[in-house]
């Protein structure tokens, strides 16, 4: 019953880390780049929300009707204006940018939020539970669960069935034959941004309901999305769904075990897939 | 294994045998003449300098060493990484370890300390060289993640709370300040020195290859993959040498600051800034974090906003650094390691920049 219930624990904290992970393996897939802030995105967008819910008394909802929309006006501005110019062959530049981004989001949060912890009430939403023959689900990491479900498969669907999705694939696939065919890398590029920070604005509120959140989580956030894609295999939607299940399950068991142990069983399973299977658990070959 | 096979282009100017190489220049013969006397007024420093100058000394060597360190990964090897606190704290505590519980002479256990890193290098190349630029450099940070838990759960090193180096204290301050710098100094000959020497040496060629186009590298004879993991290792070791020197001079070493992160900053700001691929970019990269760190760290949080903007600018407009920049206008090599072709008709530059 313990183990069945670190499962079922572990599958539910992976639909948190499933939402880092789309936006990740998103940006990756088409530009080759990784944003080292973007787990400092997700800390800021919670930590504005919960300010927002403070100071103006709104509940959850409207707030991701703000937050969502916010969150993609910086990826887009974030694309624009700082990481187009860093894109191409070399992953230096990119990620020496974003490194750079992600140390001064973080310190400026500090600055405005101090290092205090803060947490968002939900009106309930976040204590409530169902009792399922002795095993409590919270009600909230369903819907969080829920939430990743419908993103990653909406970002499958958009990527296979849609115009938008096409270009994206044609911009991953060859960016110069692209551009001959009328797609503008740079316009897409600021798109998939803005989507990957976007689905950080959702994320953001969840986070901030179902846990506590302080400046210095961003890069813990990051680590988590980075092994989701990597043990579900780059270069498949599903794959970091797939890696993000599997490592809330290694960090549920670890935590059941030891609690200095959970996090530290992520990384564990993380380095034996890349030991065994480098090529993800999704991925054919 | 192929080994690197390149003519050099006096060798190869059979045809003119007048061409001359030129390696040295007025401004590198002057840095290093500055150097040597810098090295020997390092040296004596616990003759005539004050306690407090040493540790800054002692500091500003170990910034430039592991700057350096991460110079030569990401400036020739390509291998961007923003793991190195994991060497960093592997052979700080290795030394901790030798020192305090085997009763090994601490100043020997600081180079003992380095076969720790280099050992660890080895897995973690082997795990992580598979995946692609920016997930390498994400896969070498969760190693040192991974290290740091490790570390944090082990008993036998007092877990979480860290160790205190006891040892220390049978030698009196000027003992050990001696043994600080004179570490510190041989640290600077092997890491930056070594640097300079193996760029400058046949091998150095081959890096150089190798920095400016992986492939056209390849397609001369130079092994990338060889040298990349033997490039991964010796830094490794090197940064570890800097960290057990660094945490010698604490006298005390937790999970937390050993495995700081904040490692990876400075590695990062300082080569970026002063300048990637150059050891001039990163004498100036350190000396600028250096002062910064001595005068504006006061302000905390501030300060590190404006140290990670000017990462971010410097990676969008200025990618060679202060460096680039000043040797863009004024042609000053400090540490030249390119080789100049004169001859007698007319002189034109040859070999690397």
């Amino acid at each position: 019953m313990k183990w069945l219930d670190a499962l079922i624990q572990g599958v539910l904290l992976g639909g948190m880390y499933a939402q880092y992970a789309l936006g990740m393996a998103l940006m990756f897939g088409v530009m080759r780049l990784v944003n080292i802030a973007h787990g400092d995105l997700v800390v800021l967008l919670a930590l504005i929300g919960i300010s927002a819910s403070v100071a103006f008394g709104i509940g959850p909802l409207p707030l991701v009707l703000i937050l969502v929309p916010l969150a993609a006006l910086i990826g887009w501005s974030l694309q624009k204006f700082v990481l187009n110019k860093v894109v191409g062959a070399d992953s230096l530049p990119s990620l020496i940018a974003t490194f750079g981004l992600s140390i001064a989001l973080q310190n400026l949060m500090l600055e405005i939020w101090s290092a205090d912890t803060r947490s968002m009430r939900g009106g309930g939403i976040e204590s409530a539970s169902i009792d399922i023959g002795g095993i409590y689900i919270g009600l909230l990491p369903v819907l969080i669960l829920v939430a990743a479900t419908l993103l990653t498969g909406g970002l499958d669907l958009t990527m296979h069935r849609t115009r938008f999705g096409r270009a994206l694939r044609a911009a991953a696939a060859d960016t110069e034959a692209a551009a001959m065919t009328g797609v503008n890398p740079r316009v897409v590029y600021a798109y998939a941004t803005a989507i990957a920070v976007g689905i950080l604005g959702l994320s953001g509120v969840f986070f901030a309901l179902r846990a506590t959140v302080s400046p210095a989580d961003g890069p813990a956030q990051l680590i988590y999305a980075f092994e989701a894609v990597i043990i579900g295999g780059m270069g498949s939607i599903w794959g970091g769904f797939v890696g993000s299940m599997v490592l809330g399950i290694a960090q549920a068991i670890g935590f059941r075990i030891d609690p200095g142990f959970g996090t530290l069983a992520g990384h564990l399973v993380f380095l034996t897939v890349l030991a065994t299977r480098p090529q993800g658990l999704m991925s054919r070959g | 294994m192929t080994t690197a096979n390149i003519a050099f282009p006096a060798q190869a100017g059979t045809a003119n045998p007048d061409v001359t190489v030129i390696r040295h220049t007025g401004s590198s013969r002057v840095a290093a003449a500055v150097c040597i006397v810098l090295l020997i007024a390092m040296i004596s420093m616990p003759w005539w300098g004050q306690s407090g100058h040493i540790r800054w000394v002692v500091e500003f060597s170990v910034y430039l060493a592991i700057a350096q360190m991460w110079n030569l990964l990401a400036g020739y090897a390509g291998l961007v990484s923003v793991g190195q606190q994991a060497f960093v704290g592997v052979a700080g505590y290795t030394m901790f370890v030798l020192a305090s519980n085997f009763g090994i002479n601490p100043f020997l256990a600081v180079w003992l300390s380095v076969l720790v890193p280099g050992l660890l290098a080895l897995p973690t190349y082997a795990l992580l060289h598979r995946l692609d630029g920016p997930y390498f450099a994400i896969g070498t940070w969760v190693v040192a993640e991974a290290v740091k838990l490790i570390v944090l759960n082990i008993g036998y090193v007092n877990a979480g709370s860290g160790m205190t180096l006891r040892v220390m204290s049978q030698y009196t301050l000027h003992q050990r300040e001696v043994g600080i710098i004179w570490l510190c100094a041989s640290m600077l000959l092997v890491t930056v020195g070594g640097s300079y020497w193996l760029l400058r040496s046949r091998h150095g060629l081959a890096l150089t290859a190798m920095r400016d186009n992986p492939v056209a590298a390849e397609s001369q004879g130079v092994n990338v993959r060889r040298l990349r993991f033997l490039i991964f290792v010796a830094a490794a070791m090197g940064t570890g040498l800097a960290g057990s020197i660094y945490y010698m001079a604490q006298l005390r070493i937790t999970p937390a600051a050993g495995f700081n992160p904040s490692w990876a900053n400075v590695c990062i700001f300082i080569v970026m800034v002063g300048g990637v691929g150059t050891i001039e970019g990163v004498l100036v990269g350190a000396l600028i974090y250096f002062v910064a760190d001595r005068f504006f760290a006061q302000y905390g949080a501030v300060y590190m906003v404006v140290l990670g903007l000017m990462t971010l600018l410097t990676a969008l407009y200025a990618r060679q650094g202060i460096w680039g920049l000043i040797s863009s206008r004024i042609h000053i090599p400090l540490f030249p390691v390119g080789r100049k072709l004169i001859t007698p008709s007319h002189s034109k530059t040859g070999g690397t920049p």
